[in-house]
């Protein structure tokens, strides 16, 4: 059969193969429209009015949380920049800003920049098979363990998670499937950003940390992983708490 | 103009078909938005939210006082330098960069513990509250992990053995109760790892400043 020798059934052809298209298209817009209905059904009869309430609670205390952070790094620029200006009134308080400006870039008080990798891990977007864990196809809190561990002894020499500047004092801890680092309540992807010499991703990349366990996850859960070799990033200070209230200094400073 | 129609037609479709798998994808996700976490895990993220914030809250008024110190000294004198002195030395001790002491806890510990068993036990003593950790006479800092060296576990570069004492200054009773807690990190250790952990308060704890140059070599102040 020739087109050209019937033009009025080539428009019938062709009207035929769109209608097919839109209609193919049509059907999976109504499937995939139903798996999202359902789903959101689902989602909405498990949220009472309880969580909806506690829910809320969270909301308020996350904002709480971002104001304060606001205010504390505004007070810590203005207590350096008085340590700044005082500098050059006399020798003592110059070697004085020196040794704070260095014992601040040393705890990870200050903002640093350099060289370093990034790295980026996120929950699978396979399909969890039946009978499977769901858990087992998200990051977990023990994954961001074992990536800072592997990057801190690959040399490392200033890392941040999601902006939270890791400190002597952070912790990273779960909370049911969320987590939080510091104070800042982190959801996925999590990016992990560490400032070291040449080699780095390397060294990370071979150390057991990394591959014992969460090397697996991602080749098994098909977590989503990406790294990257940066020539500089920038990373924030640490902003939270660095007072004391039960160790006390028992010797003069550095 | 039907075929233009068409095209329009199918465009839209296909925009819409896309539009709706990223929402589909994005409701497989984890439950991390708060909407849809349990009850039980939002009134623990309720409780430790709350615990955070009032660190900052405290930390925002310390903050401030200085502040008001450095104000009140003005930009010389023996003033400025003593809230400078006392700065520098609440820094040195928050990082590890000197000595401190204080009361806490003394965890006496013997037996095969890795160095993840170690490393979650540390990270677990931060969370409880821990100001300042020491393994032996290790202190560690930021940087400081747990690794498996040739013939033992190595902190630092320094060897730790079988048996060795982890002390954490903090509030003696918090940290107790969070590492003995039903689930708690020691019960789950002494389930997975063949060694003993015992734990107890101790009012007078001196812990080492680091060994460790923590100088960066490469990462440089970014004002």
């Amino acid at each position: 059969m020739s087109v050209m020798a019937n033009p009025g059934g080539r428009r019938f052809r062709t009207l035929s193969t769109w209608g097919i298209s839109i209609a193919v298209a049509l059907a999976v817009v109504g499937f995939v429209g139903a798996m999202q209905w359902n789903s959101s059904l689902a989602r909405d009869q498990f949220t009472t009015s309880a969580q909806q309430v506690l829910a809320g609670q969270v909301t308020d205390l996350e904002d709480e949380q971002d104001t304060l952070r606001q205010e504390l790094a505004t007070a810590n620029a203005q207590v350096q920049r008085l340590q700044q200006q005082s500098t050059g009134s006399s020798v003592a308080l110059e070697e004085l800003n020196r040794q704070l400006a260095v014992a601040r870039l040393q705890t990870g008080l200050s903002a640093v920049r350099g060289p370093g990798i990034t790295v980026e891990i996120a929950d699978s977007k396979r399909v969890v098979p039946p009978g499977e864990n769901p858990s087992s196809f998200i990051v977990l809190v023990d994954d961001l363990r074992d990536i800072v561990t592997a990057l801190w002894a690959s040399g490392a020499e200033a890392i941040s998670i999601n902006g939270e500047r890791l400190v002597a004092t952070s912790s990273i801890y779960g909370v049911g499937a969320s987590v939080l680092v510091n104070t800042a309540f982190l959801s996925p992807p999590f990016r992990i950003e560490a400032i070291g010499d040449d080699g780095l991703l390397e060294r990370f990349q071979a150390h057991p940390a990394f591959i014992g366990r969460v090397a697996q996850r991602i080749d098994f859960f098909g977590l989503e992983f990406a790294s990257q070799v940066s020539t500089e990033l920038r990373l924030p200070a640490f902003i939270g708490s660095t007072r004391f209230r039960w160790a006390v200094p028992s010797e003069e400073g550095p | 103009m039907t075929r233009n129609m068409a095209q329009v037609s199918l465009f839209a479709v296909g925009l819409l078909v896309g539009l709706l798998l990223i929402g589909q994808l994005r409701s497989q996700a984890r439950p991390t938005e708060i909407s849809t976490l349990s009850a039980q895990e939002l009134s623990q993220l309720i409780e430790t939210l709350s615990s955070r914030n009032g660190e900052l809250r405290s930390a925002l008024s310390d903050q401030r006082d200085t502040l008001r110190e450095y104000e009140a000294a003005g930009p010389v004198g023996q003033s400025a330098l003593q809230v400078g002195r006392e700065d520098l030395r609440r820094i040195a001790a928050f990082g590890g960069l000197v000595p401190v002491m204080g009361q806490g806890i003394s965890l006496e510990v013997e037996g095969d513990l890795d160095a993840i068993a170690l490393n979650d036990l540390l990270n677990e003593l931060r969370n409880a509250g821990a100001e300042a950790l020491a393994v032996d006479q290790i202190r560690i800092t930021a940087r400081s992990v747990a690794v498996q060296g040739p013939t033992s576990l190595l902190i630092d570069g320094v060897p730790v053995g079988r048996r060795f004492t982890l002390r954490a200054i903090g509030s003696p009773e918090g940290l107790l109760s969070t590492i003995e807690r039903p689930g708690g990190i020691i019960p789950q250790l002494e389930q997975f790892i063949d060694a003993s952990i015992v734990a107890s308060q101790s009012d007078d704890l001196d812990l080492p400043a680091t060994q460790a140059d923590l100088t960066p070599q490469v990462a440089q102040p970014d004002d």
